[in-house]
């Protein structure tokens, strides 16, 4: 059974943390995703999006629901992922779910901007 | 009462961005029923003070935040100001300007797919970030090298 390899991460503020089972994974963000986390997310997203395809990952749940808060720049990291995934062949591109907290507030706002950028990959919850 | 306001004058850092990020959302906390005008103030200073270090040529940023009240309601003023190069100047001028002649999602979309090919700090996005996430308009003053950001919105 193929075995997700991506061990946890705690960058600054900045927690990630990621597991997989079967064709889905999930990738739990915590803490504050501000400038001092732009660099090592930078790295991070890229090598999480090529274990998500050797996983073979239909899906991956990303949790956000302990993410205080995020800039712009590292928003644009995401951007950068969602890029990514819409380039892959078909077959391969896998979907993602974004678990938003509905008590932090900019998270409504800024997933649903995500959303609106890859409409044939994103879903949101929460 | 008298409306809410703060300044702040100081050198800001990565790490106290955050800070005062914070401290926005407490203070703000006591004079707001809506968590979520709280959330736009918060998100607005917290781009605004980022750009600040990132680009104030002397390293010094000036913030105030203000509610006013009168008949209609309530506006709240955040404004940010630095000193800044003559490139980078330029460069938000331009920006500005584009953003105010569209409407605010519509040009959000447009400058993230654009972001993906710029290099860190130049895309942009926090200040439509401020526009269309934090629903403020937002307003340049330039004076030689004295750059002045007003973000304003209903509260």
């Amino acid at each position: 059974m193929t075995t997700l390899n991506f061990p946890p991460v705690q960058e600054g503020d900045l927690f990630i943390e990621a597991t997989g089972v079967a064709s889905s994974v999930s990738v739990r963000f915590a803490g504050t995703a501000d400038m001092r986390a732009h660099a090592p997310l930078e790295s991070l997203l890229p090598a999480l999006h090529a274990e998500v395809t050797r996983f073979e990952a239909t899906e991956v749940v990303v949790d956000f629901r302990k993410l205080e808060f995020m800039n712009s720049s590292c928003f644009k990291v995401f951007l950068t992922w969602l890029a990514k995934v819409q380039e892959l062949d078909a077959e391969r591109r896998y979907k993602l779910k974004f678990l938003s907290n509905g008590t932090i507030h900019w998270q409504k706002r800024s997933l649903e901007a995500l959303r609106c950028f890859a409409t044939d990959l994103v879903t949101v919850e929460g | 009462m008298a409306n809410p306001f703060f300044a702040l004058n100081f050198r800001p850092n990565v790490a106290l961005v955050s800070v005062v990020r914070r401290f926005v959302v407490e203070f703000f906390t006591q004079f707001l029923d809506d968590p979520d005008s709280t959330s736009r103030i918060a998100l607005a200073t917290h781009e605004l003070l980022e750009n600040g270090v990132k680009y104030a040529s002397d390293e010094e940023t000036n913030l105030s935040i203000e509610i006013r009240s009168d008949d209609t309601g309530r506006t709240v003023v955040i404004q940010t100001r630095n000193r800044a190069g003559t490139g980078n100047i330029a460069k938000l001028r331009e920006l500005v300007d584009e953003m105010n002649q569209q409407d605010a999602m519509t040009f959000y979309q447009t400058l993230m797919r654009r972001s993906l090919g710029t290099p860190l700090g130049c895309s942009g996005l926090g200040i439509a970030r401020i526009r269309t996430e934090g629903e403020m308009s937002v307003e340049l003053n330039i004076d030689n090298d004295t750059v002045t950001i007003v973000a304003t919105a209903r509260a």
